[in-house]
Order: C-alpha cells, then sequence, then structure tokens
C-alpha cells in the first residue's frame, strides 16, 4: 500500500481507514495509523538529533573555552586576594593616620596648657600691672614656651607628613579596583555569551535590578544615592525623616 | 549619671561595636575627645551583648551591620532585656534606607548617624540623647 510520506493524512487514507474499521480489520487500520504518523516521526526525529548535536558541540565549545576555566580557577581567587588586599591598605592607612593624630593630640594640648599658664601673669603686663619679679618670672615661662612650641611644631610637622603620605593607600588601592572591574567585566560578558548561546535573551531590563539585600534589609554603604528614592543622602535627611514621625 | 548640673557624666561606661577595628578606634577617640574616659569595646553584637549583661554599662554606640549580631537586633536584645532596657543607644551606620531609619527609631534607638559623619554631628547627638534623658 503506497501511502502520501509528506507527513499529512489525505482522504483518500482517511477513507480506506475508515473502511478498515468498519470491516473490523483493526490490525491493518493500526498499521495504516502508523504508516501516516511515519514520516512526521522522521521528522521529529531529525530535528531532535540536529539539536542533540548543536547542545553537544555547543558545551564542547565551553569546555574548550580555556578562558572561563581561568576565570573560575585562576582569575577569581585573584580578585578575592587583590579585594583583600585594599582592605589590609586601607586598615593599615587608617591606622597610620590615627598613630600620628593621637601622636599630636597631646602636643597641641600640652602648647594650649603652657599659654594658659601663661596668660595670667602676660594680661598683668598688657594692664602694667605686673612687678618686677613677676615680670622676671614671666619671661622664663616664656622662654620655655617659645623653646617648646618650636620643638612641638617641627614634631607636628613630621606627623602630618606621616598623614599625607599614608593617603598613598588611595592610588594602590585605586589601581587594584580596576582589575577586578575588569575581571567583572569580563564575567558578566562570559555569562551573557552563555546565555545568548542556549537561546535565553540576555537583554538587560530597562530598570537597574535591586541590589542584594541581608537580614533586615541590609545592603552597606550606597553607592549610588542620587539615583534611588529609598534612601537618605545626608544626615539632614536623617534628621528630617525622624523628627517627621514624631521621633 | 547626672551631675547637679544635669550635664551628663562623662566617667559613665560606654561601649564602642563595630566589626571594624578603624571605626571603633575613630568614635573611641571622638568621645575621648569629648571627655569620656570610660571606653570599652566590643567587635560584635554577639560579644556586646554579654558584655552588657555583666557590665554596668551607661551608653551604647554600635554600628548595624555587623556579621555575628547585627546593630539593631543588638537593640532589639537590649531594650527586651529589663536590666538593660534603659541604657541609650545611639546608631553609626552605613545602612541608609529610609526603612531602616524607622526600622530603628521603632525599636527605640535614641540617636541615627549616617556614615560618612563629623565630631560635630556625634557631639550634637549625644548632646540631644542626653537632654532628652536629663
Amino acid at each position: 500500500m503506497s501511502v502520501d510520506t509528506g507527513g499529512h493524512v489525505s482522504l483518500e487514507e482517511a477513507k480506506l481507514l475508515v473502511e478498515y474499521l468498519e470491516t473490523g480489520q483493526q490490525e491493518k487500520a493500526d498499521e495504516l495509523i502508523a504508516e501516516i504518523q511515519n514520516p512526521i516521526n522522521s521528522e521529529l526525529f531529525a530535528e531532535i538529533g540536529k539539536l542533540t548535536r548543536q547542545l553537544h558541540d555547543s558545551l564542547n565549545n565551553f569546555q574548550l573555552d580555556s578562558r572561563l576555566n581561568d576565570l573560575a580557577t585562576a582569575d577569581i581567587p585573584d580578585a578575592k586576594e587583590r579585594l583583600n588586599y585594599v582592605i589590609t591598605r586601607t586598615e593599615e592607612a587608617a591606622n597610620k593616620t590615627m598613630d600620628a593624630v593621637e601622636s599630636i593630640f597631646p602636643v597641641v594640648d600640652t602648647i594650649q596648657k603652657q599659654i594658659k599658664a601663661v596668660n595670667p601673669l602676660w594680661q598683668k603686663l598688657m594692664h602694667n600691672k605686673l612687678d618686677l619679679p613677676e615680670f622676671k618670672s614671666l619671661c622664663i615661662d616664656i622662654d620655655i614656651l617659645l623653646k617648646t612650641t618650636d620643638k612641638e611644631s617641627v614634631r607636628m610637622h613630621d606627623l602630618m607628613t606621616d598623614v599625607l603620605m599614608a593617603q598613598d593607600f588611595q592610588d594602590l588601592t585605586g589601581q587594584v579596583i580596576r582589575k577586578v572591574i575588569d575581571l567583572v567585566r569580563e564575567v558578566e560578558d562570559s555569562l551573557i555569551g552563555m546565555l545568548t548561546a542556549f537561546g535565553i535573551s540576555s537583554e538587560s531590563s530597562s530598570k537597574p535590578s535591586k541590589p542584594k539585600v541581608g537580614d533586615n534589609l541590609v545592603e552597606g554603604p550606597i553607592v549610588n544615592a542620587a539615583q534611588r528614592d529609598d534612601v537618605v543622602a545626608d544626615q539632614d535627611d536623617v534628621d528630617d525623616l525622624l523628627s517627621s514621625l514624631g521621633f | 549619671m547626672f551631675s547637679l548640673e544635669g550635664a551628663l557624666d562623662k566617667n559613665m561606661k560606654v561601649l564602642v561595636v563595630d566589626d571594624f577595628s578603624t571605626m571603633r578606634r575613630i568614635v573611641k577617640n571622638l568621645l575621648r575627645d569629648l571627655g569620656f574616659t570610660n571606653i570599652s569595646e566590643a567587635d560584635d553584637g554577639s560579644t556586646a551583648l554579654p558584655m552588657l549583661k555583666e557590665g554596668s554599662f551607661d551608653f551604647v554606640v554600635t554600628d548595624w551591620n555587623m556579621p555575628g549580631m547585627q546593630g539593631i537586633d543588638l537593640l532589639k536584645a537590649i531594650r527586651a532585656d529589663a536590666n538593660l532596657s534603659h541604657i541609650p543607644v545611639l546608631l553609626i551606620t552605613a545602612e541608609a534606607k529610609k526603612e531602616q531609619i524607622v526600622m530603628a527609631a521603632q525599636a527605640g534607638v535614641n540617636g541615627y548617624i549616617v556614615k560618612p559623619f563629623t565630631a560635630a554631628t556625634l557631639n550634637a547627638k549625644l548632646d540631644k540623647i542626653f537632654e532628652r534623658l536629663g
């Protein structure tokens, strides 16, 4: 029996089918059905075969792409190290600066105390009420004050220079962070490439995706306050918000 | 805790809580500059709470975002404990969402300072807190 192999059932076939069924030839009817469907089935199998081959090739390509492998095994751990470096450098810089500052505070306090100590006699002098022994005492005190201030000014200058130099972390950490940004961009591109290969749309949504938020809405420092309406910009905003609610 | 003039007693026992040692150091220095002399530190809400339960502290300054127990949860724990609920709590944090600020206020925080902050802001908020309690 010749059957149309185009995959579409013909009127002729349908009539034949009905004839088989009306005359109780169930087996022949089933055979006919199978033959009609066959072309559809083989097309389907051909399609599945093609897709499987495509998937196989794509997966192979990923495995062959050593860039992805490098990203996972070398660059990301490297990035973590770099970011840890940033934390270390900034902590060092902060501590160096605070060391200098903590050294300067007592120096400034000492000078202030000495000035306050000298002041009463000095005021007396300014009002022409100083007697000679007091004047001599005042001269000695002022001499000490001048010598101390001179010495401590030099020391403060050095400490200020330490503070200045401690800011070098910004340049170093900036360079390191730039490298990490490059890495992130590469990973982003690879991910988009993967999504595209599997036919998933990777169009970025018009609205930027919301940042990851932890327990109690924790998010850390906000880096783009200007583009958001759910954050406060400064302390004044905080105070306004609290007083508007009666706190 | 308050002297006869109603000014706050700067000998009061203060606990500074933050997981970054540099921030603890900054706050400690600022408080010292304002005359506070009795300052202790903790590196997380989870280490702060036992210190508070044990130690007759008068004031807590805490960060929000800490890995073990967050500042907001420390605040709630303080307010929930009959022996600690009277202690004023000041939050100093980079968390800046309006919802979070309201959350803290409703949990009973006495002051909320966002980072980065100035010494003047800290001073003003401390005055306000102890004024209100006086």
